[in-house]
């Protein structure tokens, strides 16, 4: 190789840039991947171990079993607990801690956490009349019907709750809605 | 037992594993193999069909499925709502979101989904631009379409992800793997269906999991369990007894952009050819 | 990522463009290596002689450019620190997998050839340079082998020629690579297509000859120095031809939508006549290929009767007509392609960030980065002459002498 010898260093530059790269990449890429397809295996791991922030209704009613029971008779047994309520898992977490202070910044303030219904919003997602919705939900037509339909009781600043009983839907004459619920958990 | 439903998505699946484990493939090479199953020999597929039967006999192989019945849908929002929470989604993205179709008689349609759907939907639904001087016209049929990730079975956002960080596990769910996502977005521009997004918390790509990690704790969806329509079904279409295989096996099932050839796990029940 | 304002139906993931500034810019730094190695290789394969005069400086504006093609990629990334993810874990079935590998092969076949050009200037300069400071500077980019025997030029000559025979191909690979990325994507109609990864070749080569165009007439303008005409009508003639089948294939994929009418062309429709009106039809179409067409057709086909200075100022007018054209088109393409969504039924008002990381002005700071290079390799080694007029060369005792290298660079004489 007379008269090469800067062809043998530039192969020796890219010799060690080669080596260089295998031996990085061999420190860099997980152990773990490329066994099952062409991905970190403990990805998968790394997913499923995230904590459900829904716990299901069938949690709440360890506790709040007479609501529960009240929701699961009635005719309101579609929507679950946590649609209205919001995510129990920071809930349960306090409650386990035993510290009801404090609740309020760690619950109430937190969007991620349980909240306390607003008793008028939580049903318009459902029960608002929309066009496209299907007419055999049992919708509220408007806030107009409403009042002529019920002179009297219903006014426009009123809540669903002040007649109606959201865990059943059932309306007891001159009881509001919300006085009709069983509040404390056990 | 094998339901008809899966024993293709199986052996595609591990006619493919065959194929990355003999390697040498180079990318075009690669990219021929995913998209079609020309190559795949006779003597492949009755392997592959026989491996998962056998899987299946013993109790493995789970195959997840998803149907969203769009005839019972009512728009409420509640698994926009439930799945912005549980996955933390940054607002202004959606993992799932609920789309407003609306029909006059003159055929226009009005497509309309404001925030996703997450605040329900407002009377008197989508309004229509009338040119001045004509009455705002009466819609004739309207109806609600709930989205999410199709989980396609040949999906091209597993392969356009150049480092690997998109997969699917082995029940047929599509994940990103947050730790070696580069955040180069070609997934999102590659998904035909808008499911992905890059989350601007994180900085790397970011869709719908099906939730895995409640299904693989033995729960729903939180979609699922917050439906109060049960328009959303979710379950193990391998097995022949559940819910979901029920619902596949009476009913007419449809998929999204079927032209694409990208094969969702996420099958829709009553769905108008409107709805892209 | 803002949230876009939008008319329509947009999917609720798509009210943001996530490819925005930086990957226009990637195409457009890519698209003028090829065009400007292209130019060089004329040259130096295809023995086009007219070229010669900016051959060097076409080969060191590839390089220098090629050097920042990484940088509006990496300043894009959610997580650049995981760049190297790409080639340490690559997905066979990506298109992008490719580019780490073809980026790298690329880029070491364009520093060696450089190093080749230049071995023997960079040996003289050692030896001669009345710099002290940069001997150890020539030493290193000689790397310490001070052969320049003609033996050893021989060699340099036969790799030379192997080099620029696989340079050319890994140029196209690459460009036409950039093309794909878009063409192959089935879920967005404005993308996919067969001919995309030939329209950004061609257009690559464009503006990679408009660049050098423009950059030599105005360098020998800033210098003095005369522009050598029968090379200047060269620069043109390839650009105009590039420029020809380029436009001719960019027409015919806009009337393939429009004639096939598919689904998606009623929002295709909507998309060039509304949002790309004025980037598409005006600026791509009327001012960077009506004109330029016109004018460099008239140099091509008169020749010698357009006077030396109407020519260079056509030369310069038409070739940053051209820049703008390429640079009008991966704006159509990349931002174009996002401006609808999915759905089919909406538009996104996007609007060009100012300042931020992949604003306007980012952009403008990428692109001024080759130029610096090319600056500082201009003082380091001769762009243009002889390696005896350089000033590292000048020597303070000795008189100037006109040093005729032989071997295979047609400097020489």
């Amino acid at each position: 190789m007379r008269h090469a010898g800067h062809f043998v260093r530039l192969l020796a530059l890219v010799a060690i840039t080669v080596v260089g790269f295998l031996f990085v990449r061999s420190l860099v890429v997980p152990k773990d991947y490329g066994i099952k397809g062409h991905y970190r295996l403990s990805a998968i791991d790394d997913e499923a171990k995230r904590e459900p922030r829904h716990i299901g209704s069938a949690a709440c009613a360890e506790c709040h079993d007479e609501i529960a029971a009240m929701w699961k008779a009635g005719k309101h047994h579609t929507p679950q607990c946590e649609n209205c309520h919001g995510p129990g898992l920071m809930h349960t977490k306090v409650v386990a801690e035993d510290s009801t202070k404090g609740y309020a910044d760690k619950i109430l303030k937190n969007k991620n956490a349980i909240k306390r219904p607003t008793g008028i919003q939580e049903c318009k997602w459902c029960h608002l009349k929309t066009f496209e919705r299907p007419s055999t939900l049992k919708s509220i037509a408007s806030v107009e019907r409403h009042i002529t339909d019920h002179k009297g009781t219903y006014t426009p600043n009123s809540k669903c709750v002040d007649c109606h009983n959201p865990h059943t839907t059932v309306v007891t004459p001159g009881k509001s809605g919300l006085a009709s619920l069983t509040t404390a958990a056990k | 037992m094998t339901s008809p439903l899966n024993s293709d998505d199986v052996t595609r699946r591990d006619f493919l594993e065959t194929v990355a484990k003999t390697g040498g493939q180079s990318f075009l090479f690669g990219s021929l193999f995913v998209n079609t199953s020309l190559l795949r020999l006779p003597q492949d597929a009755a392997q592959a069909n026989a491996k998962a039967k056998a899987e299946t006999e013993a109790g493995k192989g789970i195959i997840y499925g998803f149907v969203v019945d769009t005839t019972k849908c009512i728009g409420c929002g509640s698994c926009v709502r439930a799945c912005r929470v549980e996955n933390a989604v940054p607002d202004g993205y959606n993992r799932t979101w609920v789309e407003q179709y609306t029909f006059y008689p003159d055929g226009e349609v009005v497509v309309n989904s404001p925030v996703g759907g997450e605040n329900g939907f407002a009377e008197p639904g989508p309004t229509r631009n009338m040119p001045a001087g004509l009455e705002a016209v009466q819609p004739v049929r309207g109806f609600f379409v709930p989205k999410l990730c199709n989980h396609c079975i040949d999906t091209p956002c597993i392969q356009v992800c150049p480092v690997g960080a998109s997969f699917k596990t082995d029940e047929g769910v599509v994940l990103v793997d947050h730790e070696s996502c580069v955040g180069c977005a070609y997934c999102v521009q590659a998904c035909p269906f808008g499911s992905r997004y890059l989350n601007p918390d994180t900085m790397t790509a970011d869709k719908c999991t099906w939730c895995h990690h409640r299904i693989t704790k033995g729960m729903l969806p939180a979609c699922v369990v917050s439906c109060p329509a049960e328009a959303r079904i979710f379950g193990n279409v391998s097995d022949p007894t559940s819910t979901i295989s029920q619902i596949l096996s009476t009913n007419r099932v449809q998929v999204l952009k079927s032209y694409l050839g990208t094969r969702p796990r996420t099958r829709y029940i009553g769905l108008d050819s409107e709805v892209i | 990522m803002h949230h876009y304002i939008t008319e329509g139906y947009v999917l609720p993931n798509q009210a943001h463009i996530y490819w925005t500034t930086m990957i226009v810019l990637y195409p457009y730094i890519t698209g003028i290596v090829a065009g400007a190695f292209i130019i060089s290789s004329l040259h130096h394969v295809f023995d086009k002689d007219e070229l010669k005069p900016v051959s060097r400086f076409a080969m060191v504006m590839a390089f220098a450019f090629l050097l920042f093609a990484t940088l509006p990629l990496l300043n894009h990334l959610g997580h650049p620190e995981r760049a190297l993810n790409i080639m340490f874990t690559p997905n066979v079935t990506s298109a992008m997998a490719g580019f780490g590998f073809i980026y790298s092969t690329y880029l070491f076949i364009l520093a060696v050839e450089i190093w080749l050009v230049y071995r023997t200037d960079i040996v003289h300069l050692y030896n001669e340079t009345k710099y002290p400071a940069l001997k150890p500077v020539y030493w290193l980019l000689a790397l310490g082998v001070l052969d320049i025997s003609e033996e050893a030029k021989a060699v340099d000559h036969k790799v030379m020629v192997f080099l620029a025979s696989i340079g050319i191909p890994a140029a196209c690979g690459l460009h036409g690579y950039v093309g794909f990325i878009f063409g192959a994507i089935k879920a967005n109609p404005w993308w996919a297509s067969p001919l995309m990864p030939v329209i950004f070749l061609l257009s690559a080569i464009v503006s990679g000859v408009a660049m050098v165009l423009v950059c030599y007439i105005i360098i020998q303008w800033i210098n003095g120095r005369e522009i050598d005409g029968p090379c200047t009508n060269a620069l043109i003639e390839t650009a105009w031809y590039f420029l020809i089948i380029d436009v001719t294939l960019e027409l015919l994929e806009l009337i393939n939508h429009a004639y096939m009418a598919n689904e998606d062309w009623v929002i295709l429709k909507e998309l060039v006549t509304t949002k790309l009106f004025f980037s598409m039809f005006i600026v791509q179409i009327l001012l960077g290929s009506v004109i330029p067409f016109l004018a460099m057709g008239a140099v091509v086909v008169f020749k010698q009767r357009i006077a030396p200075g109407v020519r260079n100022v056509i030369g310069v007018v038409c070739g940053v007509l051209l820049l703008a054209q390429v640079a009008a088109m991966r704006w159509n393409v990349v931002m174009g392609g996002q401006m609808f969504s999915k759905s089919l039924r909406g538009f996104l008002n996007f609007q060009i960030d100012i300042g931020g990381r992949e604003g306007l002005l980012a952009g403008i700071f990428i692109l001024c980065l080759p130029f610096v290079v090319i600056f500082v390799f201009s003082r380091l080694l001769p762009l243009w002459g002889d390696v005896s007029t350089f000033p590292a060369a000048w020597m303070k005792e000795k008189e100037q002498v006109r040093r005729p290298l032989k071997g295979w660079s047609k400097f020489s004489s």
